[in-house]
């Protein structure tokens, strides 16, 4: 059992397309501080957990973010109310400058409050978006666009923040980088909801990591699981 | 030499004009996919404020055009579009259509099929000398107009955090949404935009011609479709630079095909958007637009 205070809990979370189900009626929680990791096969339905969260998609049951509904709210208000999502591929703005990609992530903050904070937090964490704040984002390597896309998704000052996929495609120093920065982020007392396809790494990171399988939870994993090649297996493979 | 010069200027006039037409449909398309025909009609409803209020004053006249077009403007998205925001791009072009007929029946319900006349800006009819060489007055204001246009919206694209919304909504819609971009917000603001920049195209033409009928807008907004396409109408400089390109094309073939060939200009345009989209079906302006295969 964690401890902390809970930032986000999902209760029977269905997502479907056209009736075709993605997610089938799961429940986990995040609490503050801590990193929980959904993992599993392609087709899993681990994105549209993501995105079903964000009110993305059309989506059943009930998604409190620190003891509120957020059932039926758009994605910018579920954004509004504490949840960015860092979506796989990155997705920055790439015409625009690295400078502009983090102001625009300050949009979604609840309060005006406090922006030159975050922005300097942002900047610490990840200091080659300071040095290069008015190149294109475009032209920036995958790495770097993967920090500036958790720049920006923490520019909204979350105090829920979801990867989905954040090391595809990319060198494995640059995932080493992304996985402290989120190590920090965590410290910082976020909660942080990571897809991964990277099984081990993720069991290894997160305190807690749920196995999907056709849109449903399988498997728990703990940490020490991480080697236990027989458990990743029977995870991905049944 | 005078001849090459006062065609170059009519043609970056006409040019300038369609830009901003195509910029108009361009700065829409990119956030909702509606490539929207009926923009013509917005041009025609702030073309008849500016026949009907221009003895007024110019200073009354524009004003009143800018508001018809951005309200027009944005009583089509709140009474039709905002109802259709799971429609597909083509749905949304068809009923851009219906819209378009709509409106020019219920124009020619209340000013009639005859065109209305009346003299806008008589002193920008008149042609000026530049260094020897006779231009038209409103070549040239028409290019000052759209140059002080493009360079107040760009400054607001690139600089306020409005802007940039809409950029960024215009570049990737559904991660706008994500990172907390309020999609009503960019929305309504292209549609704000579009009815600024149809009343200031609304102006020029009015001037250029004297006389506004139902169909006004519609060879401004087939040329600005075009251009907006060939340019590429998902990018919102690529939708001004084609617009700018098949205005100056269009201006510099009537000015150079012989006589007996001038009523054919358009065709020569259309064969051209034919060879550039068979070429680039993404557009001429945008990376990485070659045949799809």
């Amino acid at each position: 059992m964690l401890t902390g205070d809970i930032g986000l809990i999902v209760s029977d979370l269905a997502v479907d397309y056209s009736g075709v189900p993605a997610v089938r009626g799961i429940s986990f929680d995040v609490p503050a501080g801590h990193a929980i990791g959904l993992i599993g096969p392609n087709g899993a339905g681990k994105s549209s957990t993501l995105l079903g969260i964000m009110g993305a998609v059309t989506r059943q049951g009930t998604v409190e973010v620190n003891g509120q509904d957020v059932g039926g709210l758009s994605p910018e208000k579920v954004v509004r109310r504490g949840v960015s999502l860092v979506p796989e591929g990155r997705h920055i703005f790439g015409a625009l400058s690295v400078r502009d990609n983090l102001r625009l992530g300050g949009v979604g903050r609840r309060s005006k409050d406090g922006y030159d904070d975050t922005l300097a937090y942002v900047l610490e964490l990840f200091p080659i978006l300071g040095e290069f704040a008015d190149r294109q984002a475009g032209l920036l390597s995958g790495g770097q666009q993967q920090q500036l896309a958790i720049g920006r998704a923490l520019m909204a000052d979350p105090d829920i923040l979801m990867l989905d996929e954040p090391s595809l495609g990319l060198s494995p120093t640059a995932v080493d980088s992304v996985f402290d920065a989120l190590s920090a982020i965590r410290q910082a007392g976020k909660a942080v909801l990571v897809v991964e396809q990277r099984a081990e790494f993720t069991v290894a990171f997160c305190e807690r990591t749920y196995v999907l399988h056709d849109g449903e939870i399988t498997l728990t994993l703990q940490p020490e699981d991480a080697h236990n090649v027989d458990k990743l297996t029977k995870a991905y493979f049944g | 030499m005078n001849q090459l010069i006062q065609s170059l200027v009519d043609a970056l006039s006409s040019g300038a004009t369609l830009g901003l037409a195509a910029l108009a449909i361009g700065l829409v398309f990119g956030v909702i996919r509606l490539a929207n025909f009926a923009q013509g009609e917005i041009i025609t409803a702030s073309a008849y404020s500016i026949i009907f209020t221009w003895q007024l004053g110019w200073y009354v006249a524009i004003p009143i055009a800018l508001i018809i077009g951005i309200i027009l403007s944005l009583l089509m998205e709140v009474g039709v579009f905002s109802r259709m925001r799971t429609a597909t791009p083509a749905t949304l072009l068809v009923a851009s259509f219906a819209l378009s007929f709509l409106l020019q029946r219920v124009y020619e319900l209340l000013f009639t099929n005859n065109v209305q006349t009346a003299p806008v800006a008589p002193e920008l009819a008149r042609s000026i000398s530049l260094g020897g060489i006779r231009v038209q007055m409103l070549s040239v204001a028409t290019i000052l107009i759209a140059g002080l246009l493009l360079f107040g919206l760009i400054q607001f694209l690139n600089k306020s955090i409005w802007g940039l919304q809409l950029q960024a909504a215009a570049a990737d819609f559904r991660t706008a949404r994500l990172v907390g971009i309020p999609a009503s917000r960019v929305i309504g603001l292209s549609f704000v935009l579009s009815g600024v920049l149809a009343a200031a195209v609304a102006f020029v033409s009015t001037v250029k011609t004297g006389a506004v009928g139902p169909t006004f807008g519609i060879p401004i907004v087939v040329l600005a479709l075009i251009g907006a396409v060939i340019g590429g109408i998902d990018k919102i400089y690529g939708a001004l630079a084609g617009g700018f390109l098949v205005g100056f094309a269009t201006s510099m073939l009537a000015s150079w095909l012989p006589s007996d060939m001038s009523n054919f200009k358009d065709a020569f345009v259309f064969l051209l958007v034919i060879i550039v989209l068979i070429i680039r079906p993404s557009g001429l302006l945008v990376r990485g637009g070659t045949v799809r295969t």
